[in-house]
């Protein structure tokens, strides 16, 4: 057992220890080994990376034959390459320092070593799911996310409303499942392989119909959306901050959410032959990041802004997937995780001094009171904001450039986008108006007790503030390289296994530079309106709402995708119900099994009167068959 | 000559059975009973298994029969059955058993006709001698279980009557 | 017809007057003795097929045969004695409940 292989299984370890014994541990131990075991994950990732960065040969491990049959094998394998990589270094990463953070965050609930058991489960199947060498695996660790995931946002199970959430999330994420399954099955029929390696050299040399390798992709894609929350499988993710704050920091900001902007990736050579599917993509990613900012806009709740805005971001990476920009999305992926964490964190920190409270309406003037908490908020804002040099603002933008310059792209998605962002900067400093100035409208009780978190999250929260500020400079846009003559290491490294597709290939910097221009101007004026509509004339908001009217209610609840839904399931039920349970199966019911019984009971009821209950009778039958059988005998011989 | 005893003695047997079925008196129908075993017994001599000829009268004679007489003389003769001996499914069962009579004649007749067994008679291998070294060296086992079941016969009719007295 | 296939028509008769006897007599005992009478047929097909094939084994069953006649010759006189008590008659048309 190698380095690699300890990975996942370091965190497993963790799940078993404090699964099977938390609850007879001590606090202090339970955290040592819930965040020492994924620290030790962090560190060994950390090593294979450098070796990775320095020789560029992928790392692969193959554990156990999980299979075979005639030509055919599949394998329990790990395989780390420079994707697995950046995604390895950011879930190991990110969840050592939201592990960390938890054990101040969670330090007053009942079932603490419970929480830690499931958020190491989580890390063991997410790193499944980044390491598999083949689709099983990657699919095994899909799964278990899956289930990660569902437990903790149904963690406090007392109340019904969150079980209700996690089983959502969970039921949600069937729909996108099943076609990931259905996708994986059409690609084993072509490929004959479930390796990605594989796969990938299978499609790039040989495709089957364009219509079948659109087929796949788009199947792929209503899988990724619906682990991704893209519309439309979107609508479990605002009701997964029902979960303890940290989990939606870890795995709905983070990391699990992110699986599928992983999966296009490693899925690459399948939708670059699959030009329909690639459109979808795009234009699926564009719509989610624009309706997801819109929905954000209108949002009270602290946690669920943040959630529309890591729908919207998540949107903005299946665009950059869907021009064929992949390393432009991981890059995106890599920065969001820390500024998204970040914030998801620092609303944790205002909601766990504020004993739960998540309404920004009943918050207000909170920066003097916990100024550390504002000012790692407001930095992680900026980044997402996109405004320079955070980091948000290099990968950003460079999915805009990728959006205006790529062969697929369209001036018009470029469009989308850059309202987007000035939406987002306008809904996040929305929200820091609200929270962090204004008249303060805590109630009194509270007010008093208003305090920083302990030092545990106040370490954790500066050093994800200090990534978002610095993380973006690892991948400067082409204009800086070439103004500042460095080179862009992230890109660098991903080069291997993703290429500089969809790149501008003639870069033409001037145009370059005015879009970005125009970029940080949107997301200045976004901020801008902001700071006049809730701070400098708060009733300006409310009579921009009543304008708005209609539109405000359509966004505030969600586009009526949840009553939609309830709808489909509902007619799901009625033909189930009214149709199939009362007309046809009591139909047929009478005419397969009811008719034919009464038929048998009634011939039946006529050979049971030879049943007389007289021996001699019986004796006589013996005769009779005694008889036939001679006979019979005697007509063969 | 052996030809025209054993047809004589099956004609006995065949006569004998027939009066069993015909007469009323439980008594006769015994006597009848006797009489058709005492025929197969000789039927048995003429084809020269003399030992089970003397084992049919008795065993059957001698234990069986004296056993149903016994009962016969503890019950009462003058039962419904001997006024009115014929059950209701008397006539659709002769019709039946004269078809299974003809069907057994026939494939009786259709068998091919043996090959004249080779030394027939040759000395006499039916003795007492030859029957018990078959007992004691092949058929030890079912001679031990055939007493095993005599001893299960005795004990389950002693255990029917103490029943019946109970109940 | 040699003189076995004559013998084997002859135990297939009584056989058959056996069990036409069975069938049709009401008196308990008669009946008793037509399965008797099966029985004989029985022994003297085994007899039979043993003289044929000039071999001990055929006529060592009988003795098997006799002894089972034997023991269900005790046992079933003493169920006679019983039912007969219990109903007061040999007449087995008043014996109508073996019948689920």
């Amino acid at each position: 057992m190698n380095q690699l292989t300890l990975i996942p299984i370091l965190p497993l370890i963790g799940f078993l220890v404090n699964g099977l014994l938390g609850s007879r541990l001590p606090r202090w131990l339970v955290s040592v080994v819930a965040c020492g075991l994924p620290a030790l994950s962090f560190a060994l990732t950390l090593s294979l990376f450098m070796g990775i960065a320095s020789n560029g040969t992928p790392v692969i491990e193959n554990l156990f034959t999980w299979g075979s049959t005639t030509g055919f094998q599949v394998d329990a394998a790990l395989y780390f390459d420079q994707m697995a990589a950046v995604m390895c270094l950011v879930v190991t990463g990110v969840g050592t320092l939201i592990h960390i953070y938890s054990v101040g965050y969670m330090s007053h609930d009942r079932s603490f070593s419970r929480y830690f058991a499931y958020l190491n489960l989580f890390l063991f199947f997410m790193l499944m799911l980044v390491l598999g060498k083949n689709i099983l695996m990657l699919f095994a660790g899909w799964e278990g996310v899956g289930i990660a995931s569902y437990l903790l946002i149904g963690f406090w199970f007392e109340d019904p409303d969150k079980t209700a959430a996690g089983l959502k999330a969970f039921v949600v994420n069937r729909v996108g499942d099943t076609a990931f399954i259905i996708a994986a099955f059409l690609i084993f029929h072509f490929a004959g392989t479930l390796d990605f390696q594989g796969i990938n050299a299978f499609f790039s040399a040989s495709q089957p119909s364009l219509l079948m390798m659109n087929v796949i992709g788009i199947l792929l894609l209503i899988g990724a959306c619906g682990k991704s929350a893209q519309i439309p499988l979107h609508v479990w993710l605002p009701d997964a901050m029902a979960g303890p704050t940290p989990v939606s920091a870890l795995i709905h900001a983070a990391t699990m959410v992110t699986a599928g902007v992983y999966l296009l990736s490693r899925l690459s050579g399948v939708f670059l032959h699959a030009p329909g599917a690639m459109a979808v993509v795009a234009w699926g990613g564009a719509l989610t990041a624009f309706l997801g900012a819109t929905m954000g806009l209108t949002q009270y709740n602290l946690k669920k802004v943040l959630a529309y805005s890591t729908m919207s971001q998540i949107g903005f990476m299946f665009m950059a997937c869907g021009l064929g920009a992949f390393q432009v999305a991981f890059f995106h992926l890599y920065t969001h995780a820390f500024f998204k964490a970040c914030l998801f964190l620092g609303a944790g920190a205002v909601i766990h001094a504020l004993h739960g409270e998540e309404d920004m309406r009943n918050m207000g003037a909170l920066a003097k009171k916990i100024p550390f908490s504002f000012a790692t908020f407001l930095l992680a804002s900026l980044a997402l904001c996109g405004v320079p040099p955070f980091a948000g603002f290099f990968s950003k933008d460079e999915i805009l450039w990728s959006a205006w310059s790529s062969p697929n792209g369209s001036p018009v998605l470029w469009l989308v986008g850059t309202v987007t962002s000035f939406m987002t900067a306008f809904y996040m400093f929305r929200a820091i108006f609200l929270t962090f100035f204004g008249p303060c409208n805590v109630p009194e009780k509270v007010k008093k007790g208003i305090h920083e978190g302990p030092p545990s999250m106040s370490i954790v929260l500066g050093v994800l503030a200090f990534f978002s500020l610095v993380a973006g400079f690892v991948g400067l846009p082409g204009f800086w390289r070439e103004l500042l003559g460095v080179s862009a290491p992230f890109y660098d490294f991903l080069a291997p296994v993703l290429g500089h597709a969809g790149e501008g290939a003639a870069a033409d910097h001037h145009a370059e530079f005015i879009l970005m221009v125009i970029a940080v101007l949107a997301a200045l004026s976004g901020i801008f309106l902001a700071w006049l509509f809730y701070s400098r004339n708060r009733d300006w908001a409310v009579k921009a709402k009543e304008i708005a009217g209609h539109a405000h209610g359509l966004a505030s609840r969600g586009y009526y995708f949840d009553p939609l839904y309830g709808r489909l399931v509902a007619a799901f039920d009625w033909v189930s119900e009214s149709l199939l349970a009362r007309r046809v199966e009591p139909a047929i019911n009478n005419a397969i099994i009811e008719k034919p019984a009464d038929g048998v009971s009634r011939t039946a009821s006529i050979f049971s009167r030879l049943q007389t209950g007289n021996v001699q009778g019986y004796v006589l039958y013996v005769l009779v068959g005694l008889a036939l059988i001679l006979w019979w005998g005697v007509a063969h011989v | 000559m052996t030809g025209v005893f054993i047809s004589f003695f099956a004609l006995l047997a065949v006569a004998f059975a027939a009066m069993v079925m015909w007469l009323r008196q439980p008594m006769r129908a015994a006597l009848a009973l006797v009489g058709h075993m005492v025929s197969l017994a000789a039927i048995y001599a003429c084809l020269g298994a003399h030992v089970v000829a003397v084992f049919q009268v008795l065993i059957y004679v001698g234990a069986v029969m004296v056993f149903m007489v016994y009962t016969i003389m503890l019950l009462d003769d003058r039962d419904a059955s001997c006024q009115q001996p014929w059950s209701m499914l008397a006539i659709p069962a002769i019709l039946v058993a004269v078809l299974v009579a003809a069907a057994l004649w026939m494939l009786v007749g259709k068998q091919p006709a043996a090959a004249p067994v080779a030394g027939a008679v040759a000395g006499d291998i039916y003795t007492f001698s030859a029957f018990s070294l078959a007992f004691m060296k092949h058929y030890w086992f079912h001679f031990e279980l055939a007493t095993v079941l005599l001893l299960i016969g005795v004990i389950a009719a002693w255990t029917a009557i103490r029943e019946g007295r109970n109940g | 017809m040699d003189r076995y296939q004559f013998l084997i028509a002859l135990s297939g008769l009584i056989f058959s007057m056996g069990l036409l006897g069975v069938v049709i007599r009401r008196n308990l005992l008669v009946v008793m003795m037509c399965l008797e009478i099966m029985l004989n047929a029985v022994v003297l097909s085994f007899v039979t097929f043993a003289v044929r094939s000039q071999t001990l084994h055929g006529v060592a069953m009988t003795f098997f045969i006799y002894v089972a006649a034997s023991c269900e010759i005790a046992l079933a006189m003493a169920i006679v004695v019983l039912l007969v008590k219990r109903r007061g008659t040999l007449d087995l048309s008043a014996h109508q409940e073996l019948k689920g």
